[in-house]
């Protein structure tokens, strides 16, 4: 290179190396395909320098946030909260925002993937094309995540419509919210189905049982804003929060009052409570809380009677009191008794329908009846698995649904893999799942996807959500309803759906909308109505969809006043904890790992949360390594010592203890889903708050990084630092 | 000891950004982190074994977080309390303890914006400033943190990346205040309260945050701050923080 080389020589080569390399979204209103252009063919809409944004939704977990996402020269750069999306009125939580780094995730699938090898999409079709048809239809099954919603009316479609068998869909979170639990709890005392909505923002006196609203519980960044409105004090005076759970979840952080109620006495609290108050209240005694004595509620919970009395009379005399069952509560072996019970606390503060109150969420767009629960409860699963033992799938498709990972080991998933001929992935990262199965099929990242999710739960309107692709595919990767399409042209017969491509199925899906009434928006013909929903990121209605439910008889109904049962011989309860950062999915972003754990604030890693005394007791400090052991498995994990759990409940985070999943999450950490066994609630959810474990020293040593002061670690401050 | 009502300040003398952050409605979740991080092009330092010592890095606080999220405890079981979470970034000061200090003048002030600046090509990492600072809000590069590809793809084109041996620290998401004051200037108006907003304010789903013009008293931020109840922290150290604290409870 020559000294006379100039910096604006320099400028102009790379200028056309950028112009030559440099990937351009297409995707404006109008276009239907992303494709590569030099600048010299720049879009109108994209200028040199300028941002480009658009409106699409977050896939981070199944809520259906909406986002819109900022792009610059073809790559996306941040994501913010869609303002007009009711759901999350232009706020998103720390997934959504580090949902980049799984777009640029360095460890994605990057190909069609047999074993190791990659292999050409037409291939993959082909294989795709004769699983479906060399397999009789009830042999093909379709395991799904619960995003996004549009892959799944295409599968539910294809089902239908060939014979296979329906789509089953799984998510861990579901699991963890106890979903099955509250929805077959609100069908048991309303007699309808549908998924409880809590207005949290309208209360004034909240009590919540295990409910993990501010985390990852159902829709957290609405329930967010709920929590704000409880306590902003604009129109109505500052909301009470009182949480009842054996260990201060970063949720009841922000309550009031953390009330560590011993594990699975929660039906008697609640029903103590509610007859406490309705004696306040004066009149009969309704039948639902007759079943129970305070002073023995008391006495099992560890809730000094006079606590429950004085949370009774808040509760009758607030005007705006409301109860919410979730979570661990709900994740035993009694747990729908928990749910009921917390439930028939609103019929005595009357708030359904109110504001402040319990309605049911409003059903989505294109969704054909109110839904109490989406995923399978993981009993459902375990026969899903059966059947996979007993060879009646030849051909298992999974999408979205990571289940060797999110399923307890001693439920067996992983095994039963074996038993099926076939099993194809469809997902983006080399996740567990995918590096059992035979094919990975990799699809698109929700940023490069169409689609829509339907908002299950957490806004008052009817919404869907849409997504679009911000950037063009930055791998090889494929549409799974384009592969799906393509291979059932091959298939032939009734796998042959007429649809050109992904987004004709999807406008075809949307096309009933225009003729719905109190939309956002409408438009005279499907083109402009589509260039709407994408501009808007999907279409809601502007009404309250909101129901209320059945009042009738709720207080009449009588409720059992159970405590839970534990599985195993520990002298210790067990709360497994959905970690709030990292969620089921997360631990493969990088920033979601280094986001400080808002209540231990450690980062990077699992840890076991043991009280203090408890840890004194048995001989351990922070960062010593101890065995934790139930009857179903046991896991190796560093203490950190909690100052708010119970002293007879250890608690261990889930999200981390990945085996793959790339690099930053595999090797790191423990899944406390080991822990766990195949033992269900009567509603089918998993009783994984229903495990009594065993502690034991191992005399090893691991520090946990945290970002709180390291006082005495490394002998930090103890003087004696080397 | 000098009393802090002693000590004569007013945030209209010497501000001009500000901003109030309400810890009652904060819930700790941690998006406002994430967004500054995914905003400002902050590395991940992660958790490897350093290969000079065998330790840890961000154990001994080596991480790079703009803003963090603290929280204390008080008490003991059962009647153990989680003090309100308190996020915590450059305070913005008027009177800034960390400029005088710098010997390269890589911290200075902005008179045109009255934020504290960091001139990363002038740092050249003596760290006087992070050891001044008593909000512990700085932190420093202690090493080029990998960024594999294709993760750089995501980085925002408007903020510099920053090397080994440079401090850094929030800015205020300056290139924010930079875009919007440009688009209005080319639309001959004033920036309108409330047209943009940092990041982690943009984020928060509790609406904890609120950011604006405190020399504005019309200005959401500032009647806030005027509400009473607010506090500033170490405000007796006359360092004249620009970021308004409501304790909550």
């Amino acid at each position: 290179m020559s000294n006379k080389f100039s910096r604006r020589d320099f400028l102009k080569l790379t200028g056309v190396g950028a112009a030559t390399t440099a990937v351009l979204t297409g995707c404006g209103p109008a276009s239907r395909y992303t494709k590569r252009e030099p600048y010299m063919q720049m879009p109108e809409y994209t200028y040199n320098g300028h941002s480009t944004y658009y409106a699409t939704t977050c896939r981070e977990c199944a809520a259906g946030c909406g986002l819109i996402v900022r792009t610059s020269q073809g790559r996306a750069i941040k994501t913010e909260g869609n303002a007009n999306n009711p759901l999350n009125l232009g706020k998103t939580c720390a997934r959504g925002q580090a949902t980049l780094h799984g777009l640029y995730n360095p460890d994605r699938v990057t190909d069609p993937m047999k074993g190791g090898s990659a292999m050409t999409w037409d291939e993959a079709t082909q294989v795709v094309a004769d699983a479906l048809k060399n397999n009789k239809p009830g042999e093909i099954a379709f395991l799904m995540g619960l995003a996004p919603d549009h892959l799944f009316d295409f599968v539910s479609d294809l089902a239908s419509a060939t014979g296979i068998n329906a789509p089953v869909r799984f998510n861990a979170l579901d699991m963890f919210d106890a979903q099955a639990t509250l929805s077959k709890a609100a069908e048991n005392l309303f007699g309808q189905s549908g998924m409880p909505l809590f207005d949290v923002a309208g209360a004034q006196f909240v009590l919540s049982f295990g409910a993990n609203f501010l985390e990852t519980w159902l829709s957290p960044v609405s329930y967010t804003r709920g929590f704000a409105g409880l306590r902003e004090a604009k129109t109505k005076m500052r909301g009470k929060f009182i949480q009842f759970e054996a260990r201060m979840s970063a949720t009841a952080a922000k309550a009031d009052e953390w009330m560590p109620a011993k594990p699975g006495t929660e039906a008697l609290v609640a029903l103590a409570i509610g007859k406490l108050a309705a004696e306040i209240k004066g009149g009969s005694m309704p039948r639902a809380f007759s079943d129970v004595e305070p002073k023995d509620a008391a006495e099992k919970s560890g809730i000094k009677l006079e606590t429950l009395e004085h949370i009774a009379e808040m509760f009758a005399h607030s005007g705006g009191a409301l109860a919410i069952p979730g979570g661990a509560a709900l994740g035993q072996s009694n747990g729908l008794a928990v749910a009921e019970a917390v439930l028939a606390l609103n019929a005595l503060a009357d708030n359904f329908g109110k504001a402040g109150g319990v309605y049911f969420s409003a059903v989505a767009p294109t969704q054909s009846a109110a839904m109490g629960q989406r995923g399978a409860s993981a009993q459902q699963m375990q026969e899903f698995i059966q059947n996979m033992k007993d060879g009646k799938y030849k051909v298992l498709f999974i999408h979205g649904a990571n289940p060797v990972f999110e399923l307890p080991a001693a439920m067996g998933f992983k095994e039963a893999m074996k038993g099926v001929e076939q099993v194809i992935s469809f997902s983006t990262f080399p996740d567990e799942t995918a590096a059992e199965a035979t094919y990975v099929f990799p699809d698109h990242h929700g940023l490069e996807s169409w689609g829509y999710q339907r908002v299950f739960t957490g806004a008052a309107q009817s919404v869907l959500s849409g997504l679009q692709p911000v950037v063009s595919p930055f791998y090889n990767t494929r549409a799974t309803v384009d592969v799906l399409l393509a291979a059932g042209q091959i298939a032939g017969g009734k796998f042959a759906m007429s649809f050109m491509d992904e987004v004709e199925f999807l406008r075809g899906k949307i096309a009933p909308l225009m003729s719905e009434s109190d939309g956002l928006f409408s438009a005279p013909d499907l083109n402009t109505f589509m260039a709407y929903f994408q501009q808007h990121g999907g279409w809601w209605k502007t009404t309250d969809g909101r129901t209320a439910p059945a009042t009738a008889d709720v207080l009449s109904k009588s409720l059992k006043a159970t405590e839970a049962e534990f599985a195993g011989e520990g002298e210790f309860f067990f709360v497994p904890f959905v970690s709030p950062t990292l969620a089921e999915a997360g631990a493969n972003k990088p920033w979601l790992q280094e986001l400080p754990d808002p209540t231990t604030t450690v980062m990077w890693n699992s840890w076991v949360a043991i009280n203090p005394e408890t840890a004194h007791e048995l001989g351990v400090d922070n960062n010593d390594v101890v065995k934790v052991i139930s009857e179903f498995g046991e896991v190796e994990v560093s203490v950190y010592k909690y100052p708010a759990i119970r002293p007879d409940t250890i608690a261990i985070p889930y999200g981390q203890g990945h085996t793959a999943y790339g690099r930053y999450a595999a090797n790191r950490g423990v899944n406390p889903a080991d822990l766990l066994g195949a033992n269900f609630n009567e509603a089918g959810d998993l009783a994984f708050a229903g495990v009594k474990v065993k502690v034991e020293k191992t005399g090893k040593k691991s520090v946990i990084s945290r970002l709180e002061s390291m006082m005495g670690v490394y002998g930090v401050g103890m003087g004696e630092e080397h | 000891m000098i009393r802090p009502d002693e000590i004569k300040m007013s945030a209209e003398e010497s501000g001009k950004w500000g901003m109030v952050i309400d810890q009652d409605l904060c819930t700790g979740c941690q998006a406002c982190v994430a967004a500054c991080s995914m905003e400002n092009n902050v590395p991940f330092v992660g958790d490897a074994f350093s290969p000079s010592n065998g330790e840890v890095d961000i154990n001994y606080g080596r991480s790079l977080h703009w803003i963090r999220i603290e929280r204390f405890w008080e008490g003991e079981y059962p009647e153990v309390k989680m003090t309100p979470h308190q996020p915590m970034m450059c305070q913005q000061c008027g009177e800034a303890p960390c400029e005088p200090v710098c010997p390269a003048f890589a911290t200075v002030h902005s008179e045109a914006e009255q934020l504290n600046l960091m001139v990363y090509n002038r740092c050249i990492g003596t760290r006087y400033c992070g050891n001044n600072c008593p909000y512990q809000v700085r932190s420093f590069n202690w090493r080029d943190y990998e960024r594999p590809e294709p993760l750089p793809n995501q980085l925002n084109p408007d903020v510099t990346v920053r090397r080994r041996g440079v401090m850094e620290k929030c800015t205020f998401c300056i290139q924010r205040i930079h875009k919007a004051q440009d688009a209005a200037k080319a639309e001959g108006r004033e920036v309108a309260d409330g047209e943009f907003t940092t990041a982690c304010a943009q984020a928060c789903p509790a609406n904890a945050i609120v950011f604006g013009r405190i020399d504005n008293p019309e200005s959401l931020v500032s009647q806030l701050a005027h509400q009473g109840h607010g506090v500033k922290h170490l405000e007796e150290l006359g360092t004249q923080p620009h970021v308004t604290y409501f304790k909550g409870g």
